[in-house]
């Protein structure tokens, strides 16, 4: 074996606080250089020691400023962790607000949508009722068009009978040929639903389609 | 079964103030002692050895465990925080706590004992690293391995690199004991 590979096995015997063994000491009794690389590496492992010794007494594990620091760090811990908390009351009260809004804009939507229906006709005359399971079979005969893309009507549901002027362009959304040259209202008949949609038409004056 | 330090970061992360205060109870004495050794200072280590507990918890640190231990990413750390402390220059320590004045050099009664803590403090990162934790934290070299992120071998020898500069060292301290006096 060379110096060198005797000088590994003589720190690890020195690190471990240990005797060296037969070959060892054969060899530091006849090494100048490994013999003093072996009380260095002894007086090393001592000093590693005292070393470690003085740092754990410096600082005890209950030491005060240990604790102060430990406490600091939980109650970091625990403010940090608690925003999530309150981000998620934010979170949710957000989300209802904006449930109630969109609720708020549908409904609002809705009524738009009824009461751009009813301007297709002015009602001028308000007339008869009749309730829609007693005289549906009298509404659907004649001159009546239905109006398409309405809901039909509920049985026992009370409709009237209006008389109306209609634009042409009510009448063109019902699928009926209108003169493009006719510029005037037509007087009808219109069949409305309790909601106030319009489910049928007959024209009461004649001529233009 | 004791969980380990990233079954607790893993709960630590969702809240679990327990885990956090068990990792705390496990890691924090010996980076305290890291930061002390590599710094020479109480107040630092102090300092260092709470900064690490709350840069883990901060919400911009993200620890990797497919990169490594936990235990090596809380020295990593420990080990910015110890460069940025040299790189501002000495520290004041706090002058109401007589106690914890002197630094850990000057606790320590022999003065070769005391010059050789300060050398080891002068001993490149990748050397101070291993006699740390394998000299004073008598961990084992696969822990060392594991905890650096290197071979066994590269362990071992780095250490036996380490000795022998601080052996050499030890040689002049003791052939001119002029040296060593403040």
């Amino acid at each position: 074996m060379t110096c060198s590979q005797w000088i590994v096995e003589l720190v690890e015997c020195a690190r471990r606080q240990g005797e060296p063994d037969r070959a060892l000491r054969a060899h530091l009794s006849l090494c100048a250089n490994c013999s003093e690389r072996w009380d260095r590496e002894q007086q090393l492992t001592a000093q590693f020691r005292a070393i470690r010794m003085q740092a754990a007494a410096l600082r005890s594990p209950d030491s005060f400023a240990r604790a102060k620091s430990r406490e600091s760090l939980m109650r970091d811990f625990a403010r940090i962790h608690r925003r999530p908390l309150v981000a998620s009351w934010v979170w949710a009260l957000g989300a209802a607000a904006a449930l109630l809004f969109a609720v708020f804009l549908g409904h609002e939507a809705g009524k738009r949508t009824r009461k751009a229906v009813s301007p297709a006709f002015r009602i001028h005359d308000e007339s008869v009722l009749y309730e829609a399971s007693l005289d549906a079979s009298a509404l659907s005969n004649d001159d009546f068009i239905a109006v398409p893309y309405t809901p039909p009507l509920a049985p026992g549901e009370m409709v009237r009978v209006v008389h109306a002027d209609l634009y042409p362009e009510a009448l063109a959304s019902m699928g009926v040929e209108v003169d493009p040259s006719f510029a005037g209202d037509l007087a009808a008949d219109v069949v409305v639903g309790e909601d106030g949609l319009p489910r049928a038409v007959r024209i009461s004056e004649n001529g233009q389609f | 079964m004791q969980p380990s330090d990233e079954e607790l970061y893993r709960l630590m992360r969702k809240g679990n103030q327990d885990a956090f205060a068990q990792l705390y109870e496990r890691r924090e004495p010996a980076l305290y002692r890291f930061a002390l050794h590599m710094s020479g200072s109480p107040a630092v280590a102090e300092e260092v050895s709470q900064e690490v507990f709350v840069q883990l918890m901060g919400p911009s640190t993200r620890f990797d465990e497919t990169r490594g231990s936990l235990e090596s990413f809380l020295y990593g750390i420990a080990r910015n925080l110890i460069r940025v402390v040299r790189r501002l220059g000495p520290v004041a320590e706090p002058v109401d706590r007589p106690f914890h004045h002197d630094i850990l050099g000057e606790l320590i009664a022999d003065e070769t004992t005391a010059a050789l803590h300060r050398t080891l403090r002068e001993l490149p990162e990748r050397y101070r690293d291993v006699i740390f934790l394998c000299d004073l934290e008598e961990r084992s070299y696969e822990d060392v391995a594991r905890l650096i992120g290197r071979p066994v071998g590269t362990v071992r020898s780095r250490l036996h690199r380490a000795r022998a500069l601080l052996s050499a060292k030890l040689k002049r301290l003791n052939a001119t004991p002029e040296v060593v006096t403040r």
